[in-house]
């Protein structure tokens, strides 16, 4: 099963100019106010990330990584600076790009395909081609046997892969996801990871990758922005140059294990395992 | 795997076969305290004249149903305790989604409601009777003002405990609040505010009976009163039987609407 029907066209379509960057950030930064005093949850970052790349943002708790993505996904506005998508500067939620969180987020009054088709209902489509598409993507992230299944019936990794059915369904441009696969086992993660490379490649999708684990953000990245707390910034970023298509093997490459430690480099060399 | 499957039917099987032996165990229970009711005062521990035998109460209620004036009582009452209970939950849930949904709302309500609740309701009963007479309305008002609260609260918190992910994930298609409510927050508050409108069951009961405890004409809380003072105990005792059907008739009956309803509930709902 292919997801050929999302690789063109839909709702992402393509900007005047071409080579712009997908996503942009210019200084864009992040105070809280806690308790009278000032909080700097993240320092000005101007990133650009190209379309279809793959980008990992790495770091321990209170890095501003999550903080990232949400204003990158308009659910929490910028204190100062911007981030543009498609070259517009983002206000609000915007339905090109799709988020994804750690908790998989089923109602468990909903099958898996009515939990695929909820954010249709709001979009206000309720077309046949839509439990069309629904299904296909249902099918294409290994679901196929599961459609009528209730969420409490399936595991915790068979829960993310509605959740990542039901944000595929609507063809984002841009996928957003904050650790997302941080609660499942690593065996599970493992086959997550895989999937979701081969599906976001095909379909051309760009992907901004929340996570606090080294392995996985090198894994599937393009590049690692490698963030550090207190205050939250971005400390680095290393391309990931090793080849595709990837496969569990090119965890065994000395390419691989020279990443992941230039990355742990950055972090402050003395943190333990992941 | 094939372990762990046999270890579930094995745990299954006996969960089946506990159900049955706790049937048994609350029916004996049960039997015993009918014995026990029955021998008591016959044997003159007990004076008839505070516990009637169970035989005495059966007759006397069986005797009362012929007669052609305590259908009426019934209705009555029923239609108190019903009206109150309908206006209670409504008038609960409409407050409860309103603190809910309006933090201003809440910052300046809530202490009110709370410190209403502080108060034991029943000291209205009289005061209700002043401004509404003698009629069904004093009783309603009695049942609601006695039966909103569960529904309020359990409504106001089942709403809160929406997870911020789900609401961050609407947010992220651009739901309208309208349709975060109706897709995401409301069917997940209906576990607990269907646990609010059972205990608003139960206290819309006691209201109607309150209200006509303390000053009406006809119900059934009227004729426990009338069979008091005329030391018709084996009748009081008919008429309690007949109160505690209406309230574990209705109770059953949204047990029942709750499992349909909530399908999905799972032992360990979060």
């Amino acid at each position: 099963m292919t997801l050929d029907m999302m690789s063109t066209g839909g709702a992402g379509t393509p900007s005047p100019a071409w080579t712009k960057p997908v996503i942009e950030t210019r200084s864009l930064a992040k105070t809280f106010a806690i308790s009278g005093s000032e909080f700097v949850a993240l320092q000005g970052v101007d990133l650009a990330i190209e379309r279809g790349e793959f980008i990992s943002f790495v770091g321990p708790s209170g890095c501003g990584k999550s903080t990232l993505l949400n204003m990158v996904a308009g659910l929490m506005p910028a204190t100062s600076g911007e981030a543009l998508v498609n070259g517009v500067a983002v206000r609000e939620p915007s339905r090109e790009v799709g988020f994804m969180f750690q908790t998989p987020v089923l109602l468990p009054w909903r099958t898996v395909e009515q939990n695929v088709l909820m954010p249709g209902e709001v979009f206000g489509r309720k077309d046949n081609a839509l439990r069309d598409k629904a299904r296909a993507v249902i099918e294409a992230v290994g679901l196929g046997g599961f459609v009528n299944a209730y969420p409490r019936q399936l595991s915790g990794g068979m829960q993310q892969r509605v959740a990542l059915a039901r944000v595929l369904t609507y063809e984002p441009s841009v996928l957003l996801m904050d650790e997302p696969f941080g609660a499942l086992d690593e065996f599970t993660r493992e086959a997550m990871n895989l999937e979701l490379m081969r599906i976001t490649r095909q379909a051309g999708i760009t992907v901004l990758f929340v996570t606090h684990n080294i392995t996985e953000a090198v894994f599937m990245s393009d590049r690692v922005v490698v963030m550090t707390p207190r205050p939250g910034k971005v400390s680095g970023i290393v391309p990931v140059d090793l080849p595709r298509p990837r496969e569990i093997e090119t965890m065994q490459l000395p390419r691989f294990t020279e990443i992941l430690f230039e990355v742990r480099h950055i972090l402050g060399g003395s943190r333990g395992a992941h | 795997m094939a372990l762990t499957e046999a270890g579930s039917v094995r745990l299954n099987r006996k969960a089946g076969s506990g159900d049955l032996r706790f049937t048994l165990i609350t029916w004996g229970v049960l039997l015993l305290l009918i014995g026990l009711w029955e021998t008591l005062p016959r044997m003159g521990m007990v004076s008839a004249i505070i516990l009637p035998p169970f035989s005495a109460v059966a007759a006397a209620l069986w005797s009362l149903m012929m007669t052609d004036f305590f259908l009426g009582h019934f209705i009555v009452t029923l239609r108190e305790i019903l009206i109150g209970f309908v206006l209670g939950t409504a008038i609960g849930f409409a407050i409860g989604v309103a603190l809910a949904i309006w933090p201003t709302v809440k910052r300046v309500a809530y202490p009110f409601v709370v410190g209403f609740q502080a108060i034991p309701k029943i000291v209205f009963a009289p005061l209700f009777i002043a401004w509404f007479g003698f009629g069904e309305t004093s009783k309603v008002v009695m049942a609601v003002v006695i039966a909103f609260f569960p529904v309020l609260i359990n409504t106001m918190v089942g709403l809160e405990s929406v997870p911020a992910d789900a609401m961050r994930l609407m947010r992220s298609i651009r739901a309208t609040p309208m349709q975060s409510f109706l897709k995401v927050s409301l069917p997940h508050a209906l576990p607990m505010i269907f646990a609010g409108v059972k205990a608003a069951l139960t206290f819309a009961v006691i209201g109607a009976i309150v209200g006509e405890f303390v000053g009406a004409s006809e119900g059934l809380g009227y004729l426990v009163d009338l069979y008091n003072n005329q030391l018709r105990i084996d009748r009081v005792f008919a008429v309690v039987v007949v109160l505690a059907a209406i309230g574990a008739g209705g109770y059953f009956l949204l047990e029942w609407l709750d499992k349909k309803l909530i399908f999905w509930r799972t032992e360990d709902n979060k």
